[in-house]
């Protein structure tokens, strides 16, 4: 897919591109309700813990992994939700009581390093992103990195997000939480 | 200005410099995290001789490990030649712990292992025995939960922990099989340990308010007293909410007033199946005890109706590390541990519906206890001053939910151990 891109494939990866760039906008727009109507019904919505562990052979690279920080035993997720858990988390922030974003952070995101890691046979895409995420709130300013992988389902012109598995880039949170959505 | 100027002698105000002044941080170091049993962690966390973990007491980096005997060791995590960290990760299972500044190298059980060029450089003139890694003084362990104190001469454990106990038992004892920690999530927080500290001790005040988006039902009644809840001292420094329901309730009935009320199926069906269980281990007095978020001093929070505790270390005189863990029935089935856990991360998590608002009011509080003028008026806590009472139920003084009777222990706990002050 990344080596002999055709015609074909670069319309795909503009495609995704511009809804994720959408999707972002969405969010930095505080838009939620219409957020919400990019979501599959059967979402999968993570981002988990991430932990200082040694590689397992230091000869072998394959072992420095990622995934080996993301795999802590007994680690806690810093999110993991379902569709439910997307909604009462948006409904939430309507209370007027949802004070860490009432009144609303001033957030932008990049979205960029976008790349089409596989399509199935039903169509659905394995898309990775790098996420750019700044957040502004009174004094305090924050930024947040990361690799979102997500799974995208035709839908329409478009796509819904069916998983989305954000790799955080802390160890340690420097935000005093996670108010917003990567 | 004179200590006692702090905190009021009844502990119905508090001078905010005590959120923000560095020398009165630089006391509670020796004073209050040199001197107090610290929560290290759970014996789940170290399933094996070899288990290790990374943790602080204060901001102290502290190694806990299993040796090769079975026996949970602490010390500082420092080589004693340089005192560079011989541990850089969370966790793991390992009996060597090499510096690599020089490579001295450390047995699971703290012991000097190996230096390099010990017979070569150090002409063998080195007695490896006496530069072992700087033990913990004391390190105890209650139903499960392990503690750590850096005073040899400090009380007991038990003593320390006192009436509070027979409240932990409520989570920690009852079942055969104990709990377990999931987690830490840890996050950093603008904020002066003891505004954290406080929140957990006695503050059911702001639950209506500052979490009124979890409770968007109670309307103008966000400080109606509950009807069976109660803030309970069982000293102070320690302080806990709790519902102490009336013995003509089923089980069944005191779960549908309690956080569980809205649990899915299965985890009602295994709180219900436990029941026998519970009162045969806890007696059925304090079986009809609920709790809901609690501290011990001086750092340790409880949010145990969301099944959370957590460590509130702290990072210099305005900032905290939050160690936020999911605290669950070690035999529970896998299913209900998942959910009991992700009730957690969905609630008292940094993303969490109730965690989200709280960060902003400790470091608002913190940040304003820093200006000249602001620091000349004191900060209320008399609520329910006077009208503390006891049960033939249950130890400890009594108060409404809410009151600030937790928080006037506290902030007096802590003149006690910071000047000496006779404490009420």
């Amino acid at each position: 897919m990344i080596t002999g891109m055709n015609g074909q494939d670069f319309t795909l990866l503009m495609r995704v591109e511009q809804w994720l760039y959408r999707e972002a906008r969405l969010l930095d727009d505080r838009r939620y309700d219409l957020w919400l109507e990019l979501i599959d019904d059967k979402i999968r919505y993570r981002v988990p813990s991430r932990g200082c562990v040694r590689q397992g052979h230091v000869k072998d690279f394959s072992t420095w992994s990622v995934e080996r920080e993301l795999e802590v035993p007994d680690s806690l997720p810093l999110i993991d939700d379902d569709l439910t858990g997307l909604r009462d988390r948006i409904a939430r922030l309507q209370t007027g009581m949802a004070w860490a974003e009432t009144p609303p952070s001033i957030s932008r995101r990049l979205v960029s390093n976008v790349m089409i890691m596989d399509v199935d046979e039903g169509g659905r895409l394995s898309v990775h992103s790098t996420l750019f995420l700044h957040k502004v709130r009174g004094d305090s300013r924050v930024i947040f990195t990361a690799e979102r992988r997500d799974r995208l389902v035709p839908a329409g012109a478009g796509f819904r997000l069916q998983e989305r598995y954000v790799v955080l880039d802390e160890v340690v949170l420097a935000a005093d939480n996670l108010s917003l959505l990567f | 200005m004179e200590h006692s100027d702090y905190v009021a002698p009844d502990g119905s105000w508090i001078k905010p410099e005590i959120f923000s002044d560095p020398a009165l941080y630089e006391i509670e170091k020796q004073r209050v995290f040199g001197r107090s049993w610290l929560l290290l962690g759970h014996e789940s966390q170290l399933p094996r001789p070899g288990s290790f973990i990374r943790t602080f007491m204060g901001e102290e980096s502290v190694l806990m490990t299993r040796d090769r005997g079975g026996r949970i060791r602490a010390h500082l995590n420092a080589c004693r030649h340089r005192g560079y960290q011989v541990c850089q990760e969370d966790r793991g299972v390992a009996h060597r712990f090499q510096c690599r500044y020089h490579g001295w190298t450390y047995d699971s059980d703290g012991s000097l292992a190996a230096v390099p060029g010990e017979a070569s450089i150090y002409y063998n003139e080195i007695d490896k025995r006496q530069w072992g890694l700087a033990a913990v003084a004391r390190v105890d362990t209650y139903k499960g939960l392990i503690f750590g104190n850096f005073d040899g001469d400090a009380p007991t454990l038990e003593e320390f922990l006192g009436d509070m106990a027979w409240y932990l038992d409520v989570i920690l004892d009852r079942r055969a099989g104990g709990t377990e920690l999931l987690g830490p999530q840890r996050w950093r927080i603008a904020s002066n340990w003891k505004v954290v500290a406080e929140n957990h001790c006695g503050d059911e005040y702001h639950v209506g308010f500052a979490h009124g988006s979890v409770f968007p039902e109670l309307g103008a009644n966000r400080a109606t007293p509950l009807r069976y809840a109660r803030e309970v001292r069982p000293a102070p420094g320690h302080g806990l909410g709790i519902n102490i329901f009336p013995d003509n309730l089923t089980p069944w009935e005191c779960l549908k007033l309690s956080a569980a009320s809205n649990y899915p199926p299965h985890v009602r069906d295994y709180l219900l199946g436990i029941q026998d269980e519970v009162v045969a281990r806890i007696g059925a007095q304090r079986a009809r005890i609920d709790l809901i978020h609690g501290a011990v001093w001086p750092n340790f929070g409880l949010v145990p109706a969301l099944n959370t505790i957590r460590i509130i270390q702290p990072r210099g005189v305005g900032e905290v590390e939050m160690w936020s863990y999911s605290i669950v029935d070690r035999d529970a089935p896998a299913e209900v541990k998942a959910w009991m856990s992700g009730l957690s991360v969905r609630t008292f998590g940094p993303a969490g519906s109730f965690e989200q608002d709280d960060a902003g009011n400790w470091s608002a509080v913190t940040h304003s206890s820093k200006g000249t003028e602001a620091r000349k008026h004191r900060l209320s806590l008399q609520m329910g001053v006077g009208h503390e009472e006891r049960s033939d139920r249950v130890p400890g003084e009594l108060g409404m939910t809410a009151s600030e009777i937790n928080q006037r222990g506290f902030y007096l706990r802590w003149m006690r151990e910071m000047f000496g002050e006779a404490c009420k």
